[in-house]
Parts: structure tokens; sequence; C-alpha cells
């Protein structure tokens, strides 16, 4: 305990007396004990709304995409927007997970494990959107490079569009292997608690014999870097080829370089506003408050704030250049007077409002350690960074080069219920998540306690006086 | 764990072996065919058309019609005709080595199965004594517009092959079967 330093500054990362034995128990008691009430009221709301979704989906494979309030110059709206939406989400976690394992962050390893799963369910909201908004989905299979009886007839390597496929697919093996492995040692330790024969037999499937040697955590610890190293240019990459589903077009307002960092921070944003709003609920449902403390929501609130002054940075921006630039068609655009005078002026200004106003009362430190200001400003985030995409998408291609091709977009109840149905999707994957897997790794935490438990520091405290 | 495999292994060589049987004569299953774009919206000329008497979409046209870029054979298809052609009737065409090549190649395509490729009455089906009776051009007075009459109208045991020659087509055979009658001649 002597040989050890740490600067006294730094503030426990676990609260309470806790033992490693204590980790465990606190850890499993969600996968061990039996869902309550209020998780089976959740669970079924949130069915229902995948249900709906689902029907809706059919329904418009069914009838065609007209079933959607697209027109033909507003082509895209709430499909990619959702899209856009969900990947954004999708970012944090990766964040979380690898960009904060290279910075060796130990506050990461609270949060990591629900934010990797969250990354991954919001994935799979937004790969369906892809599919589901083109006219043929049957055909979808043609995205792929795959030799055929057409003269072998190939895709076409240039569109971002097709960047998306490799940059979504790729990303989700990616977290899903990166996740996975990380999961080995947790389920593991479910496995050497289960009494249930059932039980045990299931997570000694999912723990892949993991024993814990010396060698296997040597070599654990070395992919989990190698995968952190690989994941980052990954998560920076990602959103950076969706943001060029629009930065490399010709239509105003999408035709900007800003985009690739932009889209980034923005999704990063949005993706920390997610996880913020889940491990606030997470923490007080799963009696995990020792785990996931203030430090660790004030710190997420941190790069809330960061990556909110980024994109805002990025919206005086857009809006500067719209002037600079002296193009008549820049007057029109997401970010210009035009956008906020116009009749999308409601979405302008809720894009304003929940990104860049206020996002900016974190820099108070009472309101950043504040759960409940915290949890309100992560869901004007969400609501916020879903007019961003709604505003660059839409407005922009509602006032386009051409003044006899601008029109209005409207969605019809069918977009609303498949984002609602992506919604419901996303939280009963989440909620069988935190009913199932060990929703904090376990193993990183013990890694830290001697150095951040409250009671550790305490005494190291003491000794030093 | 082997076993699943090798049950595995047999259910696809299974599968893929079935699709080897089953009845040829029907054409293959078609990947989405009733919804994407196999079968024409649109009538092909040659398709079947309930709408019509006979089934038919190809409908013959309106009797005295004129299509634009035709002029329609005024002689008629009688013993006069055949005598008014034989002695009125002109080629359009000057003679050149170019219509004469085009005229042999269709000769040799409608004409030499009967008539033999010299014209001398001694084609393949002649040989094989599949029927008998085909005159040597040697042996018969034509002319130009005689030939053109018969190509039009048939004459005898001979059909009509206006259906399968155009107009100038016509007139490059009979330059080529002059041709030949004169080679016969000599």
């Amino acid at each position: 305990m002597m040989s050890h330093y740490e600067a006294p500054i730094r503030e426990p990362l676990i609260i309470g007396n806790k033992s490693y034995h204590d980790i465990t128990v606190d850890v499993a008691a969600p996968v061990e004990g039996k869902a309550n009430k209020k998780w089976w009221i959740a669970f079924t709301i949130a069915l229902v709304a995948f249900l709906y979704g689902i029907g809706a989906i059919l329904y418009t494979i069914g009838t065609g995409i007209g079933v959607w309030g697209l027109n033909n110059r507003i082509n895209w709206a709430w499909d990619i927007t959702n899209f856009v939406w969900w990947v954004g989400i999708g970012h944090a976690g990766t964040l979380i997970s690898a960009v904060l394992l290279l910075f060796r962050q130990k506050w990461r390893m609270g949060i990591n494990r629900s934010a990797e799963a969250m990354t991954i369910f919001a994935v799979f909201q937004a790969g369906l959107f892809p599919i589901i908004h083109m006219g043929r989905v049957w055909n979808a299979f043609y995205v792929l490079p795959i030799p055929n009886a057409l003269g072998s007839l190939w895709v076409n390597f240039n569109s971002p569009l097709l960047w998306d496929v490799f940059a979504i697919s790729t990303y989700l093996s990616v977290s899903l292997v990166f996740w996975y492995t990380g999961l080995l040692p947790d389920f593991a330790m479910l496995r050497d608690r289960a009494v249930r024969p059932f039980q045990k037999k299931i997570y000694s499937l999912l723990s892949f014999g993991w024993s814990g040697r010396l060698k296997d955590w040597q070599r654990f610890e070395e992919v989990s870097l190698v995968l952190a190293g690989l994941a980052t240019p990954l998560v920076l990459s990602v959103h950076t080829i969706v943001s060029m589903d629009f930065a490399t077009s010709v239509i105003p307002g999408w035709h900007s370089t800003i985009f690739p960092p932009y889209f980034v921070a923005g999704a990063i944003f949005s993706g920390f506003a997610m996880v913020q709003t889940l491990l606030l609920i997470m923490r007080k449902v799963s009696n995990l408050e020792a785990y996931i403390t203030k430090v660790h929501i004030e710190n997420m609130n941190k790069v809330i704030l960061l990556t909110g002054g980024i994109v805002s940075v990025a919206y005086i921006t857009e809006f500067f250049i719209g002037w600079y630039s002296g193009s008549s068609y820049e007057d029109y655009t997401y970010l210009s007077v035009g956008a906020a005078t116009g009749p999308y002026w409601w979405a302008f200004w809720a894009l304003i409002t929940c990104n860049f106003i206020f996002p900016q009362t974190l820099w108070f430190k009472k309101l950043r350690t504040n759960f409940v200001w915290s949890f309100f400003i992560s869901i004007v985030i969400n609501i916020g960074m879903w007019f961003e995409r709604f505003d660059i998408i839409v407005i922009d291609l509602s006032r386009g080069h051409l003044p006899s091709s601008w029109t209005m977009f409207s969605p019809t109840f069918v977009d609303v219920a498949i984002f609602i149905g992506t919604i419901g999707f996303f939280f009963v994957l989440f909620l069988l998540y935190a009913r199932t897997f060990p929703v904090i790794a376990q193993a990183e935490l013990k890694s830290i306690l001697k150095s951040s438990g409250e009671n550790y520091k305490k005494l190291r405290g003491d000794n030093h006086e | 764990m082997k076993q699943t495999l090798n049950i595995i292994t047999i259910v696809v060589l299974v599968i893929s072996l079935s699709s080897c049987y089953g009845d040829k004569r029907k054409p293959n299953a078609r990947y989405m065919a009733s919804t994407d774009m196999y079968a024409p919206v649109g009538y092909e000329t040659y398709a079947k058309n309930p709408n019509f008497k006979n089934g038919l979409e190809a409908q013959a046209p309106v009797e005295g019609t004129i299509f634009r870029g035709e002029v329609p054979y005024e002689i008629p298809n009688t013993e006069d005709g055949y005598v008014l052609a034989k002695e009125t009737l002109k080629s359009p065409l000057e003679i050149n080595e170019k219509n004469l090549s085009k005229g042999k190649e269709l000769y040799t395509i409608y004409c030499a199965v009967c008539h033999g490729n010299k014209g001398d009455g001694q084609g393949i089906l002649v040989k094989r004594e599949k029927f008998l009776g085909i005159p040597n051009y040697k042996d018969r007075e034509i002319t130009e517009g005689s030939i053109y009459h018969v190509i039009m109208y048939g004459r005898n045991m001979m059909g009509s092959h206006a259906s399968q020659l155009k107009n100038n087509e016509r007139w490059q055979i009979v330059q080529y079967v002059e041709e030949l009658r004169a080679n016969l001649l000599q």
C-alpha cells in the first residue's frame, strides 16, 4: 500500500467500504435476482413499441416507400435522420471503451460495459434504416461485391453509401468482438456463481471456458489494447463516412468540408447524452450507485460539454461560411438566416436551443453534478441532435438550387412508427441485457478497487498523515 | 458436434441435389419474379393478347392502307398480270457488285434450296427427291419483271416470298437470278 502513489486530489471511483466480493455480489445481483414489476412494465412497453415498429416496417416493404412522407425533392428525411442519429448514439460506447482506455481513464471502468452494449444496440437500430429505406429491400445483397452470374457485375466503390455498408458492418463486428472479449471474465464469474444448472450451462457456454490464468490475462490485456487501438480510428472513420453521405454531394448546406469532424463530435455528444440517460436510470434501478458515482456523471458531463462546444463552434462556422462564401444558395442552408426565419424556423431553433444553449449550463459545477439536471440535459441533447440531423437533411433538401422544386416535408404515421419501433427495439435489447449480462465490468473494476476505492483512499490518506 | 456437422452436410447435399430433378419443361424458378421486371407490362409483338378475337397481339393492318416509305405492288396476281409484269416491269436498281453480292446472299438463303446454287433446278431438296419439277432458269423465257412478279406472288408450286423479303431485296435477287441465267445460257 505504501509503495503506491496516487495524487490525493483524485476522487474515489468506488464509493463505500467495498471489497472484491462486494463488487461481485453487486454486479451479479441483477442477473441472479428476479425481475421486478417495473422491469416487466418497461419491457412490455418497449416490446409493444417494437412490434408496432415491425408492423410499420412490414407495411412499408409490402406497400412501398410511398407510405412515407418523402417526396421527389426531399427523398431522405426521417429514415436517414434516424439512421445518423442511431449511429451517432452508438459512438459513445466505443469512445468510452476504446479512447478512454488509450488515455488510461480509470473512471471508464464503471460505465464501459453498458456504453458498449448501448453502442451495439444502437448500431442494430441504425443498421435497419439503410435496409428498409431501399425501394427494393430484397435486392439489398447487391451492395456486396460478390462474384455473380451478371458477368460479375460489381459495385461502384465511389459511393459513400457503399462505404457506409463497410463502415457500419465493420463497426458493428469490431464493437461486438471488443465487447464480448471484455465480457469473458465476467461471464466466468457468473458461471462460477450460478446455482441453477440451466444458468450454469448458459454462462459456461458464454464464458468460453475462461479460467483467468496469468497467461490468459496477459493476452486479454494485450487484445484489449490492440482492439482499443483499432476501434479508435474506426469510431472516427465510421461517422466520418456517414457524414460523407452528405459532404460529398453538391447540395448547398451538405457540401461542406467541416462535416467529418463535426459529425464525429456530434456523435460523441449525442452518444454520451444517451449513456448519461441510461446510466442515471441504471445506477438507481440496479443499485449501482457505488460504482456509477457523481464523478462518473460529472466526467461524462465534461465530455458532453467539450463535444457540445466543438459542435457549437461548428455551427458558428457553418453559419459564418454560409454568409462569407457569398453564394446565394447558402442563404437557405440549415444554418443560415434563411433557415432561422424560413418555414423550418422551429427546427432551426430547436437545434440551437437544445445543442447550443442548454448544454452550456454544464459549465456550472452545481448543475454538472446534479443528477436530475444531468438527466434533463441528456434528454434535451438527444432531442437536439435528432433535430441537427433532421435540419441538415430536410432543410437543405427543401430549399435547393431551383426554386421550382422548393417543397416541404411532413412525415406520415409510418415514419413515426418506425422510429418509435427502433426506440422500442433498443430498449427491448437493453432491458434484456440489463437482466442477463454483468452490466459493469467487474473484473476491471476490481483492478482499480485498491487504487480508487473510497476505503483504500482513506486508508492511504491516514497513513500519510 | 461431429454428428451435427454430418447432418448439416447431408441436408445441404440433399437440397442442392434436389435442384437437379423436377419438371425440365417448366421454366426455372426466378427470384422475386412477380415484383421485378421480368414480365413486360406492355404488349410484345408476338405475345398473346386476350383483348383480340384471335388472341394475338400482331394484328393485320387494314386493307388498302400504305405504310410510310413503302410502295404497293399494283400488278394483280393473275396470268394477265404475269404477262404485264414480264413485259413492262423494270428494276429500279442499277447493276453493280454490291447489289449482286447481296442478291447472291439472299438467293442462297431463300432460293437455292430448290433452284440450286447455279439456278439449274438442282437444289438440295430436288437432289434428295423431296419433290420434283423445279425448272432450270435457261429453259424458261423470264425477264426481270416476271422474276419479281413470281417472287411477289409465287407461281404454280412456288409460294409467295413477299413476306420474307423487302422490296429492294427482291430486286437484288432478281439481278442475281438474271446473272445466273446468263451464265447458264452460255
